[in-house]
Parts: C-alpha cells; structure tokens; sequence
C-alpha cells in the first residue's frame, strides 16, 4: 500500500468540500436520508485511486479503507465517474458507459439524481463572510464569467468540430461513421450467414 | 522483558521508577497548549494520521473503545460519533492534567453520554477480560516505561477478534528525509516549544523519545510476541509516523 498520507488527505479534502457544498444546497443533508448507510467502493483506474464512499444522514464521508459489506462496487476512469455524475439518465450511462458495477444499482442511480438535482448556493458564504452588498455583487460578477465561460466553451467545442470536420476534412461527420458502422454491421452479418451457408452445404456433400 | 531497574527518558537513563514521574511532569507542563502545540509542530498533518487510524480501526455502531493516552480526545471524539449512544468509548490517559483538558474539550462540544474518562495507567489496565472491540494508543506508547507489559495488559482487555491500533512516531524510510527530520526535531522543535508553550525542555524530550522509541520492525516483533496475531504496519509520511495493527486471537 502506498504512503496513506497523501491518499487520506485527498480524500479529507474531498469529503470536506462534498459536505460544504451539500450544507449550501437548499435541500441539505436532508436528501441522503434515504440512503443512510449505503457504501459504494469506487476503484479508479486513471487516476489510480481507491475509496469508499458513505451516505450518511449528517453528509457523506469518504474513507480509504473500509471492511463491511458495500452496497455496490464500481470500477472505471476518472472521466467515466464524470460522465455518470453529470448525467440525465445515471441508468443509460451504467448500460452504455465505460463503467464496471457489481451490487445494486438502484441506491447508486438514486444517489446520481439527487448529485444533478442539488441547487447550490454559492452566494451565501461571499454574503455571509463580506456582507450583503459586497457579496451580492461579487457573486454577480463570478456568474457572468461562469456563464460567459460556458458560452464560450460551448461555442468553442462548436466551431472546432464544424472546422474538424467541414473545413478541414480531417474526420468525417457523426451521421457519416453511424452510416459507415451500419453498412460494416450488415455486411458481417452478410458474411456470418455466408459462411454458415457455406458449412451447411460442405456438411452436406460429406455425408452425400 | 528486560530485568535491568534503569529505563531511558529521552537520552538519559532514569530508574524504571522515577519514569512515569518525568513523563507526567512533561505532560502536566504541555497540556494547555497541547493541540496547538501538535498542530504547529505537524502542520496539521497529525489529523491525517489520526483519521488513518479510525479507517483502520473498523470501529462500527455499538462498539466499546478504548483509547490509551487519549489526550485531548481526537480521537475519542471521532469513536464516539461511530459507536454511536448504544456503544461505549473510554478515554483513558495517566495523564491527571491531559485527561483534565481532554473531558472539558468533550463536553464543550456536546459528546457526553457514551463516553467515559479514566484515569489510568497502559501497564496496568483497570478493566475487566475481554471488554473492548477496538483499543487505540495514538503518540503515547513511547512514554510507557514498560512496553511489554503494556501490550499484554492492551491484549487481555481486548475481546477476542479486537484489534490493537498503535500510531507511534518511528524512523523515515529516506536518509535525506531522516537527516531533515532530525534537523527539524533538535533544532527547530524546542524553538519553537519554548516561543509557544515557554517550554522548551518538554519538546527537546519529546525529539529524544522519538529517537529511542523502537522501529517499525522491532514494534511489530513486541507486538506480536505479546500475543497478536494478523500484526502489520502502515508507513505514513515517509516513516516518521507508523500505524501498528494487531488482532487479538
């Protein structure tokens, strides 16, 4: 096992800002009740990093080791955990994704819902640590740049798919490859009953 | 067990006798400033250890503790919340002034009811066979005179399948580190004792135990020859700390 300093301090940090932002949602630790007692071992594979999520009815605690049963296991990159906790349908992501779940799903999914549903508000600790005036006003300014941020982001990933693929020819477009993909599919199947027309007719000449 | 009547307080070798004496005299003059003191010295980091421990120690809801040398009550604390009203955390320390500053730390933050504060000393346990699931010695089997007879005392109130956490300061894994590490315990460590608690002699014996306190192997030998079974260590920080486990057969 790796020096567990840095490992226990990760995740100290995590957790303390998993709980903050839960302590300023409107619903609060409120939502987890439900879920009370659930655990979930994470195994990620890039970053390598192991833990043990826990839903508790005071906030969620997150441990390196942990020797109870869980609830569920799941097994995938940084970037697939990503993808499942931004999603609108956790349960289409678990089928169709990248990540490995052993155990049940279901408080798993429930858990993503309440992640996506969660309304932080982030204005409260500027206003309650600079005032009202000040506080409002800063929060104003930090979500025009996030807004604008988004913006520009979305309209940057536009443009540079629409220069990839239109201006520079460099990849073809979605509909082309799904096309493509189709067309290699039906053939395959095409070919798989080729060849077991093929052995049908051999087994038939043998025995003739 | 070593028959010799001498044992060593930081470099100096004292009657096995007089050696609670010293130790208490230390801690009575360091207690006020204790977790300030430990936050200065770590940066913080002895949080990280001692949530390392409680991952370890598998202590769910309902279960007895104890924690030896419990202090300022960090960890104790933290047990309480785990075994919840229907479990039972002991914080035992020798200590009268430390475990003075430990209950009044508990109780101004509202943990009262399923804890309970003994004074008491490692070697010599007041409690009966097989009382406890989980037992903790965090930074404090170093300053018992008699190792050994601390870990059989630890053992025989253990229940069977218990387990034995022992967080203790030990030798870095790294020369550079080591020479670093010394650097910063006899140098800059009674500096800053005696800017922060006026007491720099507490914090130069607190160097020098380190330096005699056994390493990681020879601690993992003492405790399984005291009985353990299932005996392992986790390095942390490079060495300077290690987390001993042993299960009760």
């Amino acid at each position: 096992m790796p020096d567990p300093t840095l490992h226990t301090a990760a995740l100290a940090a995590l957790e303390a800002a998993a709980n903050r932002a839960l302590a300023l949602s409107e619903q609060g630790t409120a939502v987890l009740e439900p879920l009370a007692g659930s655990v979930f071992a994470c195994h990620c594979t890039t970053p390598e990093l192991d833990f043990y999520l826990h839903l508790e009815t005071d906030g969620v605690r997150l441990t390196g080791v942990y020797e109870g049963a869980v609830t569920a296991r799941i097994t995938g990159s940084a970037s697939d955990f990503s993808e499942l906790a931004t999603s609108e349908d956790a349960a289409a992501t678990l089928i169709n994704g990248n990540l490995t779940l052993e155990g049940n799903s279901a408080p798993l999914i429930e858990f993503q819902h309440i992640l996506a549903d969660l309304n932080i508000d982030w204005e409260a600790p500027l206003v309650s640590s600079l005032g009202d005036v000040a506080g409002h006003q800063i929060a104003e300014i930090l979500r025009g740049v996030f807004s604008w941020g988004r913006q520009a982001s979305s309209g940057l990933a536009r443009q540079v798919e629409e220069f990839i693929h239109e201006e520079a020819r460099l990849s073809p477009p979605r509909l082309e490859v799904e096309d493509f993909y189709r067309d290699i599919a039906e053939l395959v199947m095409r070919v798989d009953r080729l060849q077991s027309r093929v052995e049908r007719i051999n087994r038939k000449l043998q025995k003739s | 067990m070593s028959d010799k009547d001498t044992t060593h307080f930081g470099f100096k070798e004292v009657k096995k006798d007089a050696k609670a004496g010293l130790v208490a005299d230390v801690f009575h003059s360091v207690a006020a400033r204790y977790d300030l003191m430990n936050d200065l010295m770590s940066g913080g980091i002895h949080r990280i250890w001692k949530r390392f421990t409680i991952e370890l120690s598998g202590v769910r809801k309902g279960n007895a503790v104890l924690d030896i040398a419990g202090g300022t009550g960090d960890l104790a604390a933290r047990f309480a919340e785990l075994v919840g009203c229907e479990g039972r955390v002991v914080l035992a320390d020798i200590n009268e002034s430390m475990l003075q500053v430990g209950r009044d730390k508990l109780l101004d933050t509202g943990r009262l009811g399923n804890i309970e504060f003994v004074q008491a000393d490692a070697q010599f346990l007041p409690f009966p066979d097989d009382s406890f699931d989980c037992v903790t010695i965090a930074f404090g089997l170093r300053n018992v005179t008699d190792k050994d007879l601390a870990l059989r005392s630890i053992l025989r109130v253990l229940k069977p399948g218990g387990r034995l956490l022992v967080l203790e300061f030990s030798k870095p894994e790294n020369e550079l580190l080591s020479q670093a590490y010394d650097t910063y315990s006899f140098r800059i460590l009674p500096f800053m004792g005696r800017l922060v608690a006026n007491d720099s002699d507490s914090y130069q014996y607190l160097a020098e135990s380190i330096r005699k306190h056994p390493d990681q192997e020879t601690l993992l030998d003492m405790i399984e020859d005291a009985g353990f079974a299932q005996c392992q260590f986790h390095n942390m920080t490079g060495g300077i700390v290690a987390l001993h486990r042993g299960v009760k057969p």
